[in-house]
């Protein structure tokens, strides 16, 4: 498939997955004793992870969005991603033994080798090297330098390989935000372009919290379905900026960067933008799917499970597709369980948000 | 009325039933897909393998319509799902037994098929280059 290389004979019956994940997990000891480490616990819906970084520069730029989950040391980690780059710590990776994907123009291909035990995923884009260890729950995360990574493209960076450990505790990476009131939430979905980060965004900044706008950590808990905060940042085109009234002061132009998401876009803290509203976990009892629509009075309307499922389920099981579970039985368990809208979004801000509410409030 | 045995091409599609309609979503295309009417009852059928012939009897049992009806119905949609890659030559399958019918039969209602590309941009813009082990020891240049 694609650019796939031709078959050569193997001399062994070792998996060349396992091989290239034991010297990535050697290069990174490595990168440890030359540039000194640091260990952060963070806790993404009720799973501990723990992020080992090799010098400072990974660190630097992968952890702020998800220093809000930090744990401190209690109970015992289920996953550790041990990250590493060249730039800084003088280790390179080992050499992939296969021919990378080419970097095509407007395209990010990702090459990935997938068995029971592991999986190496390798970015066109960002050079980004991916080792899971499905086994021991652990991965080895590489760059060759953060300096060459877009700047609205850091805290997606670790996105990839906690969904492929995440997804066997359960819990599931789904593409979508969440906002709500007192704890209780609507899950926002919909493709990249319906109007998620600026309903999301634009709710939090009247007021309501906000667990995240693209991205949440989905726990079918038996109470009801919970969704967890991943990243305490969020994108903004200029275009949704304008609208939701963010001006140069919260957002210098210069923040809007295109990179392989193919639209210039600004990653931001929520903390800038609608300072105290981030919660780390909302209850889920509606699904909300926007769509823009520049309406005068935004339009709420009841629709079919089976329609939300089809407004929230593809682009999540399409951006995480593996060989390993899908999360699409989680997706439809959540559709069945809560009342599902179709939100056609007004420019005004504040009444999209107040719909939101009624939403979440059960006054729709 | 085709001989062949089909059944669902698990490899590449996974797929949920939610109020009588299946969501189907093929990972090989980046396509979705939604199935009503009676084409959940096909779908059904095909989780354990199954021949249009049969797929049509099965469903005559459950619903007030003649043969023809149901055969043309049936045949129509296996040569769509076929076309989409979303079910597959059962070659070495024999069938599982057919779920029961419900007691009393309802109203026929065509199979309705819709497919959905407006996801394909993700499967485009962000290919997936699988590499096997048979595939493997390409040394990087």
């Amino acid at each position: 498939m694609g650019d796939a290389a031709p078959a050569i004979a193997t001399s062994s019956e070792v998996d060349p997955g396992l091989v290239f994940l034991g010297e990535a997990e050697r290069a990174f000891e490595r990168a440890h004793e030359r540039a000194g480490g640091h260990l952060d616990a963070i806790e993404i819906a009720g799973v501990r992870v723990d992020l080992a970084f090799a010098g400072e520069a990974m660190r630097a730029a992968l952890l702020p969005p998800l220093e809000h989950l930090a744990c401190g040391d209690r109970g015992e980690a289920a996953i550790r991603i041990s990250v590493f780059d060249s730039a800084s710590t003088g280790v390179g990776a080992p050499d992939l033994p296969w021919r990378p994907p080419r970097v095509e123009p407007g395209k990010s291909p990702v090459a990935r080798y997938e068995t029971e035990e592991c999986c190496l995923l390798a970015s066109a884009a960002t050079g980004s090297l991916a080792a899971v260890d499905f086994r021991r729950g652990t991965a080895v995360f590489h760059l060759d330098d953060t300096a060459a990574l877009p700047a609205n493209e850091r805290a997606a960076q670790l996105r990839e390989t906690l969904h492929l450990l995440l997804s066997r505790h359960d819990r599931w990476l789904t593409h979508a935000g969440a906002v709500g009131r007192d704890g209780r939430g609507a899950l926002v979905v919909g493709r990249g372009g319906s109007g998620k980060s600026t309903l999301c965004l634009g709710s939090a900044r009247a007021g309501m919290e906000i667990a995240a706008d693209d991205y949440v950590a989905l726990e079918p808990a038996a109470a009801g379905p919970v969704a967890h905060a991943l990243l305490s940042t969020v994108k903004l085109t200029e275009e949704s900026a304008a609208l939701l009234g963010i001006g140069p002061d919260l957002v210098a132009p210069g923040e809007f960067v295109v990179s392989s998401e193919r639209v210039a876009k600004a990653e931001v803290p929520v903390e800038r933008l609608a300072p105290g509203r981030i919660r780390t976990s909302l209850e889920i009892v509606a699904l909300v799917a926007p769509k823009i629509a520049g309406l005068r009075k935004p339009r709420l309307e009841r629709i079919s499970g089976a329609r939300g499922l089809r407004s929230l389920a593809p682009s999540t099981v399409m951006q995480t597709r593996t060989r390993g579970p899908s999360a699409l039985p989680a997706l439809a368990r959540l559709a069945r369980a809560v009342p599902c809208y179709e939100l056609e979004l007004s420019t005004d801000v504040g009444a999209n948000a107040e719909a939101v509410a009624r939403v979440v409030g059960g006054d729709a | 009325m085709s001989e062949a045995r089909l059944r669902i091409n698990s490899e590449s599609v996974v797929h949920e039933t939610i109020e009588g309609e299946v969501i189907v979503i093929d990972l090989s295309s980046g396509s979705y897909f939604s199935l009503s009417g009676s084409a959940p009852d096909v779908w059904e059928l095909l989780a354990g393998g199954v021949t249009a012939a049969e797929a049509a009897a099965a469903l005559e049992a459950r619903y007030e319509a003649d043969s023809e009806t149901i055969g043309t119905g049936v045949e129509e949609l296996l040569g769509k799902l076929v076309e989409a890659r979303l079910v597959v030559e059962d070659a070495n399958g024999n069938g599982a037994p057919a779920p029961a019918a419900p007691a009393g039969r309802t109203a026929f209602e065509q199979p309705a098929f819709e497919r959905y590309t407006d996801m394909q941009d993700y499967f485009l813009l962000d290919p997936i280059h699988e590499v096997s082990p048979e595939g493997w020891p390409k040394p990087a240049e």
